[in-house]
C-alpha cells in the first residue's frame, strides 16, 4: 500500500514536467554522407575580412554542414587548417578606431589586424600530415582553373593542400578524398576578378581578372561535375551571386557627395567651362568619374553604377577624388561593365541550372538568396541584411561572408537537401556562430 | 563625406515586452479554484469581493480571507523546423496572493463593504542565458497587486448588486541579449519599469431561491501605463552613444472580463456551479516601446500582439462530509487568446485544461481552512513568432497548490 503511494507520487511529479522531445534526424532516401568534400572557392575555404585564418576555417559552411551530417552517419571532415589567426598570406581587416588623413576625429572602421603573426610557415604542403582533405575550397579559383595541369603551382592555398600540387588539376584533387556527397559552389571568380577590379580585367596582368569565356566555362564546369558523379555520389549545386549586390559594390552611394552650397558653387565655377555637362548643387551629387569612352574622360556616376568599395577614403577626403579629380576606372563599374557581368553571371548560372537538371540533383539559387538579404533576413530574432559592417552577414571585406552569414548559407543548402532526400537534417543554429566583431 | 558604413541598421527590439496571453491567473479565491474557477453566482466568502462584488451583502457576517498559490510552471521548447534541439525553462515559483476583508456595515445592514488586494494578472518565464531564442527574450517577470474598496447593497433577500473601485499597481522587468557582439560576447537589453492603472468591477447577485444562484460581474479593462521605465543596454563600447540608458513609456491594456455563473443545490450535502467568462483580449492590439532617448540605433518600437477574445467555460462541484468537512471538484478550459504567429517564447501559451480540487475543514463554525491543487494542462503547440522568425514547439504544464483561512466574525 505505502509503495503504491510513492508510485503514485513519483507518476504525479513526472507527470508536471514536459516530456516532448525532439525529433531524431534521419539521412534520407539514396544519399550517403560518410564521405562529404566541399569544392569551392574562397566562400568554401571559409575566407573572411580579407583573408583566411584559421577561426574562418573552422566557422566554413562546408564544415557546419560537416557537423550536422555526423547527426545522419556523416564522417571525418578534414579541412586544411591555418596555424593561426593572423590571416594567409596577408593580413585580415578587423574593425578598429581609425582616423584618416583629413578627419578631424577618428570612426569606427575595418582596420589591418596587427596581432601576432602566426601563420608562419604555412605555405608548406600539409597534405601527407593533414590530408587527405575533405574541405576543398580554394581562394581565388576560377571554374576554369580546374582543369589546368598544376594549378597548384599558381595558387599558394591550392598548394598547400594539393596532393600533387605541380601535376595535377584541380578536377583530379577534388577526388582523392573519394567522395561519397558533395557541394560545388564555383565560378563566382570567373567574374568576380572583372567586377572587383573596376572591369579593368583585360589590361591586367595575369589575365585572371578577365571574365570567363562561357564555353571554356560550361566545359570545364562539366569535367568537374562529372568527375564528382562518376560514381554515383549525391551533391548539391549553388549558383553564383551577382557581385553588384554585395557591400564591395553597394557600400559607396552613386550619389554619396555631399556638398555644401558654396562648395558646390566652387566647383561650377572650376567646371565653368563645360557649359554645365558637370554640375553640383548644395547636398547629395552623384560623384565625378573616369569614363575613357566619352569626350572628356569624365563625368558624374549614374544610378546603376558602382564605386567600389576599395577606393581609398583618403583620395576622396583629402585629394578631391570624385569632384576636382574623377574617380579612377578601377574602382568603378560603368553601366558597360555592370551589363558584361550581369550577361556573365546570368549565362554560368544558366549552365549552373541546366547541369543540376541534367544530373537530377538539387540545386540551391544562392543568387536570389543572397538579393533577399538586401530586403533583410530574420533568424531567431537576429536580423540580417546586406549592409556593410551594421548587416551582420558580410565580413569586412565586402566580398565573403561573417561565420553567421555562413551559417545562412549553410542552412539553405540543408534545407535543399532535406526536401531533395526526404531527410531531417537539423538546420545550424545561425547565432551559435560569430557575427561582425565590434570593439 | 560621411562614411556610410558606420550607419547602424534599427535593431529589432520589439519583442521585447512579453505580457503573455493568458496572463490572467483566475486564482483569486480557494473554494472558487478549487471548483474549476466558478464563483460568479455563488458568494462563498470574503473572495466574492474579486468573483462578484454583488455577492458580498449576501455575507451574513464579515469575513477576513487570505490565501497564497504556489504555481510552478514547466515550459520546454523543442526547435522546429529540424529540431533537434531543446531547451526547458528555469524552475521557479510564483506565489500569487489574496486578501479580502468585507461584509455588512451592521448585524442584518443592507450595505455592506469591503477592501479586496489581489493579484489577477502575471507571468514569468526565465530561459538560459546563451539559449537559441536569447533575442527574442531571456527573462520577462510581470507582476500586478490590484486594491479594491467595494460597496455592496442588498435591495430584498433576491437581488443584491456591488461595485468595486480598482486602483492597480504592477511592475515588469524584461531581459533579452542584443545582437552586437564583441569578443564573441553578445550585447543585453535590460528594461525595468512600474505600472499604474485603473478600472473597477461590478455585479449583481440572483437568490432565485434556496437552491439556485445566479451571478453577473463585470470587470473593466485596466490600461496599465508604464509611465517611466529604464532601459539598460549593454554594447561593444564603441557603440555605446548608440544605446544610451534611457527612459521608456509604455501602455499594457488588461482585458475587460464578463462573467455569469449558476449555482445549484442538488441536495443538502452537493452543490453544482458554471461559468462563463468572456475575456477582451482583443485590447492587447500591440505593445510599444516609446524611449526618451531615440538614436538611428535605438527607435521606437511597435510590436502586434493580436490577441482575440476569448470564452472560458468552467464546471465545479462541493460535497459535505460530516459537518467539518467539504470537498471540492473541477475543470475548466480556457482557450488561448495567441494566434498562429504571434507564439513567442516569452510567453508560449495554448489552450488551457485546468482540473482542480480541494477542501474546507471548518474546525468550528468561525474558521475555514481551506486547500487546493491545480493542474493545468496545456496541448502542445507549435508555432511561431513571425517577426523574430523564431518557431518551435512548446509543452507547458503548470502544478499549482495553494493553501487560504477565513474567518467570519
Amino acid at each position: 500500500m505505502k509503495k503504491l503511494y510513492i508510485l503514485g507520487l513519483m507518476a504525479f511529479v513526472a507527470s508536471c514536467k514536459p516530456n516532448i522531445e525532439p525529433e531524431k534526424p534521419t539521412k534520407g532516401d539514396g544519399v550517403d554522407f560518410s564521405s562529404y568534400v566541399a569544392v569551392g572557392n574562397s566562400l568554401t575555404a571559409g575566407y573572411a575580412d580579407g583573408s583566411l585564418y584559421r577561426s574562418g576555417q573552422e566557422n566554413s559552411y562546408p564544415a557546419m554542414l560537416a557537423e550536422q551530417f555526423k547527426t545522419v552517419g556523416g564522417g571525418v571532415f578534414r579541412q586544411p587548417l591555418l596555424p593561426g589567426e593572423y590571416g594567409y598570406p596577408s593580413a585580415k581587416l578587423v574593425l578598429g578606431s581609425h582616423q584618416g588623413l583629413c578627419d578631424t576625429a577618428a570612426s569606427l572602421a575595418p582596420i589591418t589586424y596587427t596581432g601576432a603573426l602566426d601563420t608562419v610557415g604555412s605555405s608548406i604542403n600539409i597534405f601527407n600530415s593533414a590530408g587527405p582533405f575533405n574541405n576543398m575550397g580554394v581562394p581565388g579559383i576560377r571554374c576554369i582553373d580546374f582543369v589546368i595541369p598544376g594549378y597548384g603551382f599558381l595558387n599558394p592555398y591550392a598548394r598547400r593542400m594539393y596532393v600533387s600540387p605541380t601535376g595535377s588539376r584541380p578536377v583530379d584533387e577534388i577526388m582523392v578524398a573519394k567522395p561519397t556527397f558533395f557541394t560545388l559552389w564555383i565560378g563566382s571568380n570567373d567574374v568576380l576578378g572583372y567586377a572587383t577590379s573596376g572591369g579593368e580585367g583585360p589590361t591586367a596582368p595575369g589575365g585572371t581578372n578577365k571574365i570567363s569565356d562561357v564555353d571554356q566555362f560550361n566545359a570545364a564546369y562539366d569535367s568537374v561535375l562529372s568527375n564528382l558523379r562518376r560514381k554515383g555520389a549525391q551533391g548539391v549545386l549553388l549558383n553564383i551571386p551577382d557581385v553588384t549586390s554585395i557591400p564591395f559594390c553597394t557600400t559607396i552611394p552613386a550619389k554619396g557627395l555631399m556638398l555644401s552650397k558654396n562648395d558646390a558653387n566652387l566647383l561650377n565655377n572650376a567646371y565653368n567651362s563645360l557649359n554645365g555637362y558637370i554640375r553640383f548643387n548644395e547636398g547629395a551629387n552623384y560623384f565625378i568619374i573616369e569614363d575613357s569612352s566619352v569626350p572628356t574622360k569624365f563625368r558624374h556616376i549614374q544610378d546603376g553604377e558602382y564605386i567600389l568599395l576599395s577606393t581609398p577614403q583618403d583620395s576622396i577626403k583629402c585629394k578631391g577624388w570624385g569632384t576636382k579629380k574623377p574617380i579612377p576606372g578601377k574602382y568603378v563599374l560603368t553601366g558597360n561593365e555592370v551589363t558584361k557581368i550581369k550577361t556573365a553571371t546570368a549565362a554560368f548560372n544558366n549552365i549552373i541550372y541546366l547541369m543540376a537538371r541534367r544530373e537530377g540533383i538539387a540545386m540551391v539559387d544562392m543568387n536570389s538568396y543572397l538579393k533577399t538579404l538586401q530586403t533583410g533576413i530574420t533568424f531567431n530574432g537576429a536580423n540580417f541584411n546586406a549592409n556593410f559592417v551594421s548587416g551582420g552577414a558580410f565580413s569586412l571585406d565586402g566580398v565573403h561572408l561573417t561565420p553567421r552569414g555562413y551559417a545562412l548559407v549553410a542552412n539553405q543548402i540543408l534545407m535543399a537537401i532535406n526536401n531533395k532526400y526526404k531527410s531531417t537534417i537539423p538546420l545550424v543554429d545561425v547565432n551559435k556562430y560569430k557575427g561582425i566583431q565590434f570593439p | 563625406m560621411k562614411k556610410q558604413f558606420l550607419l547602424m541598421g534599427s535593431l529589432l527590439l520589439s519583442t521585447a515586452m512579453a505580457y503573455g496571453a493568458a496572463f490572467q491567473l483566475n486564482l483569486q479565491g480557494v473554494r472558487q479554484l478549487a471548483q474549476g474557477g466558478t464563483g460568479t453566482a455563488v458568494p462563498w466568502d470574503a473572495s466574492t469581493i474579486f468573483y462578484n462584488p454583488g455577492g458580498l451583502s449576501a455575507l451574513k457576517h464579515v469575513n477576513a480571507y487570505g490565501s497564497v498559490q504556489f504555481l510552478s510552471a514547466n515550459t520546454r521548447y523543442v526547435e522546429t523546423p529540424s529540431g533537434s534541439y531543446s531547451a526547458d525553462s528555469k524552475a521557479k515559483t510564483y506565489t500569487p496572493f489574496n486578501f479580502y476583508v468585507g461584509g455588512p456595515v451592521r448585524y442584518k445592514s443592507k450595505l455592506s463593504l469591503g477592501l479586496g488586494v489581489y493579484t489577477p494578472f502575471g507571468t514569468g518565464v526565465k530561459w538560459d542565458d546563451n539559449w537559441r531564442g536569447r533575442y527574442v527574450i531571456q527573462d520577462i517577470q510581470l507582476q500586478s497587486v490590484f486594491f479594491q474598496p467595494t460597496a455592496s447593497y442588498r435591495f430584498n433577500d433576491v437581488i443584491s448588486v456591488g461595485a468595486g473601485f480598482v486602483i492597480a499597481t504592477g511592475n515588469v522587468k524584461i531581459q533579452k541579449a542584443i545582437p552586437l557582439q564583441s569578443g564573441g560576447q553578445d550585447g543585453m537589453a535590460e528594461l525595468k519599469g512600474n505600472a499604474m492603472g485603473y478600472g473597477y468591477n461590478i455585479g449583481v447577485h440572483l437568490r432565485a431561491n434556496d437552491n439556485i444562484q445566479f451571478g453577473i460581474s463585470y470587470r473593466s479593462g485596466v490600461k496599465m501605463k508604464v509611465k517611466r521605465g529604464y532601459a539598460n543596454f549593454t554594447v561593444p563600447s564603441s557603440l555605446s552613444s548608440s544605446f544610451p540608458y534611457t527612459a521608456f513609456k509604455s501602455d499594457i491594456n488588461l482585458p475587460q472580463v464578463v462573467s455569469a455563473g449558476i449555482g445549484v443545490k442538488v441536495t443538502e450535502r452537493l452543490g453544482i456551479q458554471a461559468d462563463a467568462n468572456f475575456v477582451g483580449w482583443s485590447s492587447y492590439d500591440s505593445l510599444i516601446f516609446d524611449y526618451e532617448t531615440n538614436t538611428a540605433s535605438l527607435t521606437d518600437t511597435r510590436s502586434p500582439r493580436r490577441y482575440k477574445n476569448t470564452l472560458i467555460v468552467r464546471l465545479g462541484a462541493n460535497y459535505l462530509i460530516g459537518q467539518k468537512w467539504t470537498v471540492m471538484l473541477g475543470a475548466a478550459y480556457d482557450p488561448s487568446p495567441v494566434r498562429d504567429g504571434f507564439l513567442s517564447p516569452d510567453l508560449p501559451d495554448n489552450d488551457h485544461f485546468m482540473t482542480t480540487g480541494g477542501f474546507v475543514f471548518k474546525p468550528n463554525k468561525k474558521l475555514a481552512i481551506m486547500g487546493v491543487l491545480e493542474y493545468v494542462f496545456t496541448p502542445v503547440r507549435e508555432g511561431s513568432l513571425n517577426e523574430a522568425q523564431f518557431s518551435g514547439r512548446y509543452q507547458t504544464k503548470i502544478i499549482n497548490p495553494g493553501i487560504g483561512l477565513n474567518y467570519e466574525f
